[in-house]
């Protein structure tokens, strides 16, 4: 079980702000991770870095001891890295289906589909989340939890071996959010490694074994979530100073 | 394998060609390729033949022209307002081997058509970064800037400058043959650019048109697929143009590719609907056919004001353009005539 993911002081300045400062981490193959922060923290940032959509000022990135450090996005998802959006986002005039079968034809989903062929394959990927009888359905008409599933099946098309979830629960019902937990859960029992972010902590915290928390843009603490929600910056950073009384 | 899937496919197209005629659209649309093809055969009259049917073959130049815009655009979401220049180059490279190195004529079309290919790799590659209203000034700027090119005078040892060529073959001395010449040829671009945009290359570029960022996300790189959308309006775009300098017999920069070309791929295929690709076909005949009518009715001024107008009216109130939801409203009527 080797290092998967490998970030070293990872900087990024938009103009006079530093949205991520010298930010260093480790995740070994097949962990399940929360990357946690108040808003603001810079967790999307730091995700955009590692997926390729941002270029970090200085610090580098390694994935499964390859340097990913600004590589185009398309580039890095085909040696192995997927993530879904905050914000959900779709092919809004293709069908579930054509929406997995896009990434099915990236370079990592054309090698795995090849055997059945990139419908099938999709096809039983759509099947996985659960999304499997509204297949010929554009997305416009979908809840917003199936909207959350979609876009992970989106990513294990190009059939990943480590997925950034970015803020996964946020929008959803209690049940969708048990829903959308399962299939993660299931997800990382069958070997794929998650790396999660979240400002809502309640789901998050007890789901994880292990936490990464963030504030204005500055590594806290690495540990288990006891470890960090009783670590005095991180109430301070969520519940303002002088919250240490409170714990 | 894929030698078996397009065996597998090929087998299947009887079956699909009858499924296909049995629905509204599909009808239709065979009922108007019938009519097409019956056309030139109903009248022997020389004013039918040299006039009249000259405006249905330009309109079916038209609508390639406007279905390769509708490719690029509607299907791959690279918006394009300079289209023209495709059209123009194609023209301006089948007219010179003709005209000076006497190539024949289905070689020189080609040759046109892979010469807009190479214009559209290279417009493509600088346009990449931007997206939309500044990659349409970007391929706007491009075609002004050809367009200039050719119309100094002092590059006219290099550019033919105004006069462009003239004299240059018809694709046939029979208006009738060069009629049906042209409509086969418009049938077979038009099933080429069905096919590829319903296949999976056509999903990929779909998928860049609805989401790039999403797109790239997947695995995608998208770069290299909006060069391939470019060249490959830009080959259809060039049958179009070759087509069309032989049409008129001549190429000149304002014939040929003066700007408002390129309106007229942005008019017709928004007129018959934006990625339907078919809709352009509609949108081209409409056009040609209206503008036709009233310049016979002594109104030739106001065609561009009228179609700016109707331009207008389309994009503000309905983006599936007017030709289709008038197509749906007809066909509900034909429902409701045959008692469904």
């Amino acid at each position: 079980m080797g290092i998967i993911l490998e970030v070293k002081n990872l900087t990024k300045k938009f103009g006079g702000l530093t949205a991520v400062n010298d930010f260093s981490f480790e995740i070994k193959r097949g962990e399940f991770i929360g990357l946690i922060g108040p808003n603001g923290a810079g967790k999307t940032t730091v995700f955009n870095l590692i997926s390729g959509l941002e270029k970090p000022n200085s610090g580098s990135i390694r994935f499964d001891g390859m340097d990913i450090t600004g590589l185009r996005p398309y580039k890095i998802v085909n040696k192995g890295v997927a993530r879904t959006f905050q914000i959900v986002r779709s092919f809004k005039y293709l069908t579930l289906l054509q929406n997995i079968s896009v990434s099915c034809q990236s370079h990592r989903g054309k090698e795995a589909s090849k055997g059945v062929g990139i419908d099938k394959y999709a096809s039983s990927i759509l099947a996985s989340v659960g999304l499997v009888d509204k297949a010929r359905i554009p997305p416009v008409i979908l809840p917003h939890g199936d909207l959350r599933k979609l876009q992970i099946g989106k990513a294990l098309g190009t059939n990943p071996e480590l997925l950034l979830l970015d803020e996964p629960f946020s929008g959803l019902s209690h049940e969708e959010q048990q829903n959308l937990t399962d299939l993660i859960v299931k997800l990382n029992d069958d070997g794929l490694t998650i790396f999660m972010t979240g400002h809502v902590l309640r789901e998050l915290m007890t789901l994880v074994p292990r936490v990464i928390a963030m504030h204005q843009g500055k590594f806290i603490i690495d540990g288990t979530p006891q470890e960090v929600a009783n670590n005095k910056i991180v109430l301070e950073a969520y519940l303002g100073k002088g919250s240490e009384e409170f714990a | 394998m894929l030698i078996k899937e397009f065996q597998e496919k090929i087998t299947n197209v009887p079956n699909y060609l009858k499924s296909w005629v049995k629905t509204f659209t599909g009808g239709l649309t065979l009922f108007c390729l019938l009519s097409l093809l019956i056309l030139p055969f109903l009248s022997q009259n020389l004013n039918f033949t040299h006039v009249f049917l000259r405006v249905f073959t330009l309109a079916m130049i038209y609508s390639i022209f406007a279905a390769s815009w509708d490719f690029l655009t509607g299907i791959s979401g690279q918006i394009s307002f300079g289209h023209a220049i495709f059209f123009g180059i194609a023209g301006y490279i089948c007219a010179y081997l003709i005209s000076y190195l006497g190539y024949p004529i289905w070689i020189a079309i080609i040759m046109g058509a892979l010469g807009a290919v190479l214009a559209g790799f290279f417009i493509g590659i600088p346009l990449l970064r931007l997206k939309g209203p500044y990659l349409a000034l970007g391929t706007l700027a491009f075609s002004l800037v050809f367009l200039k090119l050719f119309l100094m005078g002092s590059l006219s040892d290099i550019f033919f400058g105004s006069e462009g060529i003239s004299a240059l073959p018809k694709l046939s001395k029979d208006p009738v043959v060069e009629y049906l010449i042209l409509l086969i040829l418009m049938i077979i671009t038009f099933i080429c650019i069905i096919q590829i945009s319903k296949s999976k290359f056509g999903t990929i570029l779909k998928s860049i048109r609805d989401d790039e960022t999403g797109a790239e996300a997947s695995g995608i790189n998208t770069t290299r697929f909006k060069v391939y959308a470019f060249m490959l309006s830009a080959l259809f775009a060039g049958i179009a143009g070759s087509c069309y300098a032989l049409f008129i017999t001549a190429v000149n920069p304002t014939g040929n590719y003066g700007t408002v070309i390129s309106f007229f791929a942005i008019l017709m295929a928004s007129l018959g609907g934006l990625t339907t690709i078919t809709g352009a076909a509609l949108g081209a005949f409409f056009f040609i056919l209206v503008e036709y009518f009233l310049i016979v009715a002594g109104a030739a001024d106001s065609v561009y004001l009228i179609f700016a107008v109707i331009l207008i009216v389309v994009v503000r109130f309905s983006k599936q353009g007017i030709l289709k939801p008038l197509l749906e409203r007809i066909k509900d009527l034909w429902d409701v005539l045959l008692g469904r």
